[in-house]
This record gives structure tokens, sequence and C-alpha cells, in this order.
């Protein structure tokens, strides 16, 4: 689980060109969208983005953007909803 | 005293027909134009339903009245198809016997057909008949190409601000008679389905995948939708001396900017709200006197409350009768404006109000619902016909009856 | 179009150093592969990190000039904001196209798409100054800034106190190549500074951004008044020439366009005949050709209308002009089909 939340890091910030943000900076539990000041400031592009990332690189479908938006709250959410999906 | 401008002809051709007439029994009788496309190639071509002009190219050249040949694009034959009735309908046989401007809309221009060789353009080792197709990837293209079939050499320009492009030709040109500049001017635009715009808006994930229900809470998002429509605008006093026949008035308009988010309003509906106020003002009517919105309505979760939150706060309790046309004809983007424009001149004409395919759920942020059946023998003197799009690009039209 | 405004501010980026300080003793940059392309400036002290990551080079280009414009005319207060372009965000626009079929039309990124629309600075522009004004975005080949600057005009006349108005275009590599099939350039490659030299088919490759501020009066920081602009489409060298001598303006200097394509050289040799005593300035050795090339040749006369001078690498010595410049005539056309005059003035 810890080596996916990495993973999973890294590919957010290639996908989204975060430039001057590191893995390490990402909290796993920080509110990957809004404009309140924490967390990374995401918006609905970028939720598309990562939908795709999601897509591409583990091969899991969010067809519904109002499911989307609850799955990419957070990495830990992401995470979560990727290990749901994969066979144990 | 800035001119009043008059519409003295109208031309179209949409999913639901090949002209205005065409046009008006398929709305009369309720029967949408969306279905699967015959003609591009997609793999959503059996999933996502598109309001599609039921012609081949082949024949749409035979419509457009030009002999089949290469670099004629979709988007011109569209074109071509709705500015000869346009024409027609206005009586101007000769172009050159009053100055007359064109403004057209497109926003992708002849993709339709470059994106079908444009991989063999960018190769080397190909060479053919395709390399007609190189210059027709931009807007200015199909402007051009309808510019010189039909005989326009006065003014003319290609507007591209996405989904309002042709609310913006019209305003433009509207613009350019009250200014003095020309005192005919045809306006509206044209778009022909693509690929590129299909995956576009599905990469956005707001392409129903169903027929298109705007308004309604279940609603998943747009059908794209082909299509041109052109306007004849006159000024008062030139369609008076030629003796023209009018058809109606724009009698207000405006553009405005959301400023919010490069594809979402602002979930209130600011823009909207100054877009319809401004034009009724200009206008000078006010709410009691609006018969019917032919609202932007596309079906996507952020217009539809956006929108229908600018017609509460700008109607209150009291919002007028109102209807989306899109499940009839798709979104057809640049055309839009247009199409629904001469959709408003029909409902003012013919005493009607065009129902809201395919609605059966209010949405819960809304306490309003659009028009669901066709209602006849209405009196309708004034349409705010409203066109919203990416980029925050926001235009209201306000079209009138002609009490001459 | 008649009536009058002003150039309150304006900015530009293209293949000269035209964004920096000190544009008088600019060096002239210059190219062997028929390819001008634009010297770009550092965009983070204009456009925060977090909406620069997104940003194409069109979108960047773009916004940084009209956002140098508006600081350049201490105007504080949001107008309209119209733009013209011929071509847009191109390397979105390809980078779309070959996406949908890379990936089978499956989960394919979003930004491409929405950046390729045309209007999409003009979207950024707005959205960056929170301006809920009229916004509008033109494409039509050589006169989309035309228009532009034609519905700025009216805006003014209709009582806008100030516009934005502005063209940005751009280059890439495959779309040289495409246009390359149907004879935009030269077959030979040549060096850009001698491109007025060549007597051949085509032209050099080019892109930039220009911005204006306009307004209804002028004020004492104005670089020049705009006081005329006629379209001719497609005309016949006979056209040219009565329009010319109906719009009869009185001038000091012409502007021209002129790109070294021998197909179209006949039409700048009427303009140029018709004023045969005053400076004839090129500006295409400077940024190249592409469909709104006109905007740098304004933001050129402006400059020069205001400044009296002209960048001293720029131009061989005796094209500068020896006498004051009150008047000039800007005249351009986009291979032979979108001619435009624009009439400026000394404020």
């Amino acid at each position: 689980m810890e080596d996916l939340k990495t993973k999973l890091k890294v590919q957010i910030i290639e996908a989204l060109n975060l430039q001057d943000i590191k893995p390490e900076d990402i909290d796993d539990n920080a509110a990957l969208f809004g404009d309140g000041g924490e967390g990374l400031g995401l918006d609905s592009i970028d939720s598309l983005e990562l939908m795709v990332l999601m897509e591409r690189q583990y091969h899991i479908k969010v067809e519904d953007p109002r499911e989307g938006r609850k799955i990419l709250t957070s990495v830990q959410s992401m995470a979560d909803f990727i290990k749901s999906k994969q066979p144990a | 005293m800035a001119e009043r401008v008059y519409i003295t002809g109208v031309g179209m051709i949409t999913a639901i027909g090949d002209d205005v007439a065409g046009n008006l029994q398929q709305l009369h009788a309720q029967k949408s134009g969306l279905g699967y496309t015959r003609y591009i190639d997609t793999v959503y071509k059996n999933v996502l339903p598109v309001g599609e002009v039921k012609h081949s190219n082949q024949s749409l050249f035979e419509l457009a009245g030009v002999p089949i040949q290469e670099g004629l694009t979709r988007t011109t034959l569209l074109g071509l198809v709705a500015m000869r009735e346009a024409l027609q309908q206005a009586g101007i046989g000769d172009l050159n016997a009053v100055p007359t401007g064109f403004i057209n809309a497109s926003t992708v221009g002849g993709m339709c057909d470059t994106e079908k060789v444009y991989f063999d353009i960018t190769d080397p080792e190909k060479d053919g008949s395709f390399l007609k197709f190189i210059d027709t990837l931009d807007c200015a293209d199909c402007t051009q190409r309808i510019a010189d079939i039909v005989g326009f050499g006065e003014h003319i320009a290609t507007i591209s601000t996405a989904c309002s492009s042709s609310a913006n030709a019209l305003m433009f040109g509207a613009r350019m008679i009250k200014q003095g500049l020309y005192d005919r001017m045809v306006c509206g635009g044209t778009e022909a389905l693509t690929r590129f715009t299909l995956n576009g808006f599905n990469s956005l994930k707001n392409v129903d995948k169903q027929f298109c229900r705007p308004f309604d809470q279940q609603r998943t998002g747009l059908n794209l939708g082909e299509g041109a429509a052109y306007l004849v605008l006159e000024s008062e006093s030139f369609a008076k001396a030629n003796n023209s026949r009018i058809l109606g008035e724009l009698s207000g308009y405006c553009n405005t900017n959301e400023a919010f988010h490069p594809t979402s309003p602002s979930p209130d509906g600011d823009g909207a709200l100054e877009a319809m106020r401004s034009a009724m003002a200009m206008s000078g009517i006010t709410s009691n006197d609006v018969s019917y919105i032919n609202v932007h309505g596309t079906a996507t979760l952020n217009n539809d409350i956006s929108e229908g939150k600018a017609l509460e706060r700008l109607f209150g309790s009291q919002v007028p009768l109102f209807s989306s046309t899109k499940p009839f004809t798709g979104h057809t983007l640049a055309a839009a404006g247009a199409i629904e424009a001469i959709y408003s001149l029909l409902a003012i004409r013919q005493g009607l109000i065009f129902p809201n395919l395919n609605f059966s759920e209010q949405m819960e942020e809304l306490q309003i619902s659009p028009v669901t059946t066709l209602m006849e023998n209405v009196t309708v003197n004034h349409v705010i016909s409203n066109s919203f799009g990416f980029g925050g690009n926001n235009a209201s039209l306000v079209i009138s009856k002609y009490e001459g | 179009m008649k009536g009058k405004c002003y150039i309150q501010g304006m900015a530009a980026i293209s293949p000269q150093p035209t964004f920096e300080e000190n544009l008088f003793s600019a060096q002239l940059l210059y190219t062997d592969n028929n390819l001008l392309p634009c010297k770009e400036p550092d965009y983070k002290p204009f456009i925060p990190a977090n909406s620069l990551r997104r940003m194409s080079r069109m979108l960047k280009i773009g916004l940084t000039t009209a956002l140098k414009a508006i600081t350049d005319s201490n105007l504080t207060v949001q107008g309209p904001i119209v733009t013209g372009t011929g071509k847009g965000s191109l390397q979105d626009t390809e980078k779309f196209l070959k996406e949908i079929v890379t990936y089978q039309e499956t989960a394919l990124n979003p930004t491409p798409f929405i950046q390729s629309t045309y209007n999409s600075v003009n979207g950024l522009i707005a959205l960056q100054q929170k301006c809920t004004a009229y916004n509008n975005t033109f494409v039509h080949r050589g006169f989309s800034f035309e228009n532009a600057l034609l519905d700025s005009m009216m805006l003014l006349q209709e009582g806008s106190d100030h516009v934005l108005t502005g063209a940005f275009e751009e280059i890439t590599a495959e779309h040289f190549y495409i246009k390359s099939r149907i004879g935009f350039w030269k077959s030979e490659q040549i060096d850009s500074r001698e491109l007025l030299l060549h007597n051949t088919p085509g032209s050099v490759a080019g892109e930039g951004a220009a911005f204006f501020m306009l307004t209804q009066e002028p004020t004492d920081q104005s670089y020049a008044a705009i006081n005329g602009l006629k379209l001719l489409y497609k005309p016949s060298a006979e056209k040219v020439l009565s329009t010319l001598q109906a719009f009869a303006p009185e001038v000091d200097a012409v502007i021209t366009g002129r790109n070294g394509d021998c197909r179209f050289n006949h039409f700048y040799n009427i303009v140029e005949q018709h004023f045969d005593n005053i400076p004839h300035i090129p500006f295409k050795h400077l940024c190249g050709e592409y469909d709104t090339a006109s905007a740098f040749g304004m933001w050129l006369g402006a400059n020069l209308l205001k400044h009296q001078e002209l960048p001293e690498a720029w131009f061989a010595k005796d094209q500068h002009p020896s006498k004051p410049i009150n008047k000039i005539l800007l005249y351009n056309h986009f291979y032979g089909e979108q001619h435009a005059f624009i009439l400026l003035e000394r404020v």
C-alpha cells in the first residue's frame, strides 16, 4: 500500500506537471482539490487528468465525474480505490 | 439614432431537416434527430449518440448545388446549403447589387475532412489529391469557400468563441449595421461532426450515452450535433426602401465572459445572468415581456445548474417558458447560436413553444422545469436565445416580433 | 472604419528581443532555416506557477503579452478583450489529433483539446484578470487581427472607455512542413535578414503575439492614434490602387508587409510606387510571415511614431527615416487574399 501511494504521488506530479512539488511534499490525506490554501489546489480539469491516469496506469475506468470527485479526494482515497479494484 | 436591425432571410440545415420548413415540421412533430453516426470513423459509432445531418458528403454536394470536388469540406457544404436558402428567402439574387458583409462562425473549421487525411499530409512519402485539403483545417477556409461560391466580395470575418460563436457572429453583424458600415450582413455559423470534437468532449466526460436530457436531474452530458444556419440582417431604412420581407427583429444582444474557469461556468450563473439582463435592457423589454427562452441547455452537469440559477435570479418566481432544443439537433457548437436564433424566430412567427424532449425529473438545485410538450397558438413577442461556451464566452440574443 | 482611437499601452513577443528593455539597441535575430521562432521570455513573473504548469506555448505567449500590454497602459479597470488568431494553439491541436490515434480514442487527456479551442487565450486573459466584459476572438487568416481591431474600434465608438486588442500565432515544425507542401515557404534556405532580396516564391515562417490597450482619449503616454482601417478581400491590383486613391492618406512612411514572395510582390509594388518619395519600412525579415503578422507591423509603427526612431540593428542605415514621421500607412496582405490598410498617426 505504501509503495502504491508513493508511486501514485510520482505519477500525479508527472501527469499534472507539478514542477515544484516532490512526492514527499504530498500528505496521504491532504485534499487534492480546492483553494483552501492546504493541499494541492487542483481543479476540475486536473481531476479529469487524474481519471486519465487511473485508466492508463491502472486500467480503472471512472465513468461518472460525480463518483470521480470522491475517489480523487486524496492520495489515500485513490490508493484505496485502486486496491479495491485489483484482484487480491 | 442607431438603426434597428431586421431579419429578412433565414436558412438552415440540421439533423432534423435540410431547410427551415423541414426543421419546423420536425419540431412540430416533436421528433428528435439524434441517433448514431454514419459518417464519422470512431470507436464510439454505436456508443455515443449524435445529431448528424442525414446526408453523405456526396449528397450534400447536390443539395449545395456544386459539382463534387476535392477541397470542399463537410463544414463548407453544410454552410453552403444553409446560405443558399437564406439568400433565396431574402430574395437576394446578385450579392453585389448591394454591398453585403458575411460573418461566419466555426469551432474547428474543416477538421471533419482534414482529420481523415492528416497523417497523410504530414507524411513526406505520401502524395495525392488529399493535398487539396491541406488548407481546409483552419476556420477561415469554410468562410472563404462559401463566400467565393455564392459571391461575397465585401467584408468577411470568422468568429470562434466555442459554443457562442454564431451568436457572436450575429451580434458583430448587427453592430456593423448600427455603425453604418453596411446595410446588409449575412451572419451565422457552420459545424460538422468530427472525431476530434467527439473525443474532446468525451475527454471532458460530458457526453451522454443516452439521448441528452437538458435540465433533468439524471442528465449526464450533451450529445454533439452538426448543422449550419445563416440569417440575413438588414438595417431598418434599407429593409423598408428595399421592400424586404421583414421576419423579425434582432432587438437586443450581449456578450459577457464568466472569468471563472476554462471550461465551466460559475455555479450561480453570473455571466449568463448579466448577458440576459443586458440583452433585455438593450431591447427595451422587462421580464414580463419575455414570452419564451430558448436556453443553451446542453445537459451538462454544470451548464444547466448555472443557467438555471441565472434564470431564477433574473426572473424570480416568474421564470418565462423555457426549453432547450438540443435534444432535437444535438449541440451544434459554432452553429448553435444561429440555429436557435432561427428557432426563436419560428416560435414568434408560428406561435409555438418547442418542447424540451427527454425531460422527466426536476433538478434538485432548481425550482423550475422546462416546457415538455409542444404548445401551440401562443402569442410570442420576445424570445431570448442563450449560447454559452468554453472560455467563459456567453452570449444572449433577443429576437422580437416585427409589428410593421 | 472611420473614427479614431489611441494606443495607450502595448507589448510584443516576437522572434526579436521585443519583450526586453532597451528596444532601440536590440540586436537583429535571424535564422537560416526559413523559420523564425519567438524569443520567449521567462513567464514566471507574469503567470502563477499553478497556472503555468498546464499551459502550452501559445497560451503562455499570448497571455504574457496581454498582461504586459495591460501593465504598460497603467489602466487597471477592466474592459473588453478582443483577439485575432489564424491558427490558435497548433501544438495542442496536433497533440490531440495524435493522441486520438495513439490511444485509440480512449483515456485522452482533455487539456490539449481545451487549449486547442481558438478562444482559449482570450478566456485565460479574462480569467486571469477577472474580467467579465465583452470577449471575442476572430479566426480569419490575414483578417484575424484586423477584425479584432475593427470590433475594438466599434466598441470604443459604442462607449467603451478602453479595449484590450491583440493577436497571437505560433508555428510548429509539423505545421511548417504542412504549409511547405503548398508553397508557403521558400524552397531554398535563406538568411532571414536577406528575405527581401530573394525574389522567389514563398516567404519565411514566423510567429508572435502583439497586444494593444486601445482608448477613446489620448494621454501623454499614448504611442499613436489609429485613424483608419480598410480591408479588401481578394482584390484585383486595380482595386488595391483605386482603394488607395479613395482612402487618400497623406503619410510620411509606409510600413509594408512585403515578404519576399515573388508571386504577390506586385501588390506591394502598387502601394510603394504610389508613395515613392517616402520611406518604405518592411518588417517580415523581423517576424516572418504568419496570419497575424500585421499586429507586429502595427507595434513597430506605433513605436516609430512615439519615439521617432527604429531599432538601429534592424534596418540598413538608409532605411532609417531622416525626417519626422507623423503619419504612417501600414499595408499588409496574406498570400494575396486578405489585404489591410491601417492608418497610424503621431499623438
